[in-house]
């Protein structure tokens, strides 16, 4: 059997697929795991497949560059050329904010888990509930 | 163990099955197909000294964005990070501890430790540039200091925390440095209102390079180097802040559990 696909968009296609699929498995620990320190691997999981997914929105087909120009002096040819390759800079500009940020979140969220589990002694979100505290 | 191979593998031929069906289909369809206006824009501008008041006199598209284009998001992110470090601070009020043993004869072994030693320098090297070529090449400060918060880790792994608070870097001092990095962007901020107030021109908050109404601008080159005005400013600073916030988390987070939850016992109050 030949397969005569455009091997780029059968390679792209499956890297969306995936990352869709990984936003559900991730939603699926969120959501359904009791411990917390799982909840927030799934959640640091979930983070960078919206991260992935929101860079993949600003990608263009091939030929492509990154969106820096390699001289200092660009004369109006060099740009009219750059701005004919370079991928979308904005995805990229909002995910290098969000990863930083998301890690000091997420510390702040392991911070407060860690509290838990010195005053209740457990990180079962079932066991806590019951808890009165 | 079998019903997760099965799930896995379902979800691999499902996928792989999927996507072989949709490339039979439409190829990739409009994905991936050009970029939008708006990013065309950014493009075109981002190092254009034939357009003086639409570009950020930066090469590097992103870092333009960043801290010109999109600054005041940047400025509000900056403030998420703040508030994240200031509640993790919060939770951990009122514990302090007196430091027991000097750094000698704790931590891993000898060949970590020489190791360790190797790699600060060449960190703090890298760290240093990604922050200071920020405008040039892809980098800036907040990945500049994700970079160089990895020092004060693997000091506190491999050496133990108690080599930090002897070489007096103990939470307050990278309060101190972190808070020095804020008033540094907010300063960056700042300066182009209060030399347009000074000197009677029409000036905005975060301004870098002038505006069609606005004749302020900062200076793109420093002799020869292209500095693009505020954006090295910010990504100092920033590096500053990043660095010593996540250092303080890490000190913070390392300090040993025996002496936390004594202190919280010591609080009397029934959980």
């Amino acid at each position: 059997m030949e397969l005569n696909i455009d091997l780029n968009a059968f390679l792209a296609n499956i890297s969306l697929l995936s990352l869709i699929a990984i936003i559900g498995i991730s939603l699926y620990g969120i959501l359904a795991r009791p411990n917390i320190i799982k909840k927030i691997i799934a959640l640091t999981i979930f983070t960078d497949a919206a991260n992935l997914l929101a860079i993949l929105v600003g990608f263009r087909a091939p030929p492509s560059q990154p969106p820096v120009l390699l001289t200092i002096k660009p004369s109006p040819e060099e740009l009219q050329s750059f701005s004919q390759v370079a991928v979308d800079p904005l995805p990229q500009a909002l995910v290098l904010t969000a990863v930083v940020i998301g890690m000091a979140v997420n510390l702040l969220i392991i911070f407060i888990a860690l509290q838990v589990y010195r005053l209740y002694g457990t990180l079962d979100v079932r066991r806590i509930r019951r808890l009165k505290g | 163990m079998r019903k997760e191979l099965i799930v896995a593998t379902s979800l691999t031929v499902t996928i792989i099955v999927l996507a072989y069906v949709i490339t039979l289909g439409s190829g990739l369809g409009p994905l991936f197909n050009g970029i939008r206006p708006l990013a065309e824009v950014y493009l075109r501008t981002t190092l254009n000294p034939s357009q003086p008041s639409f570009t950020a006199m930066s090469p590097e598209g992103v870092t333009a964005i960043v801290w010109d284009y999109r600054g005041l998001d940047t400025l509000f992110e900056t403030a998420v990070f703040y508030l994240a470090i200031i509640g993790a601070i919060a939770i951990y009020r009122g514990v302090s501890e007196k430091v027991r043993l000097n750094g000698a004869g704790v931590g891993l072994s000898m060949i970590v430790k020489v190791v360790t030693k190797v790699l600060i320098p060449i960190n703090i090297a890298i760290a240093t540039s990604i922050a200071l070529h920020g405008h040039l090449t892809p980098g800036g400060g907040f990945q500049a200091g994700a970079a160089m918060a990895v020092i004060p880790m693997i000091l506190i792994i491999a050496f133990s925390r108690y080599l930090l608070l002897d070489l007096k870097i103990s939470k307050e001092v990278a309060l101190a440095f972190r808070s020095i990095g804020l008033a540094g962007i907010a300063l960056t901020a700042f300066v182009p209102i209060l030399i347009g107030l000074l000197s009677g021109v029409n000036a905005y908050i975060m301004q870098n390079q002038l505006k069609a109404d606005a004749s302020f601008s900062l200076p793109a080159y420093l002799g020869d180097a292209l500095v693009s005005g505020s954006l090295i400013l910010y990504n100092i600073s920033e590096y500053l802040a990043v660095t010593f916030g996540f250092s303080m988390i890490f000190l913070l987070l390392s300090i040993e559990e025996d002496i936390v939850k004594e202190q919280m016992r010591g609080d009397g109050v029934e959980h």
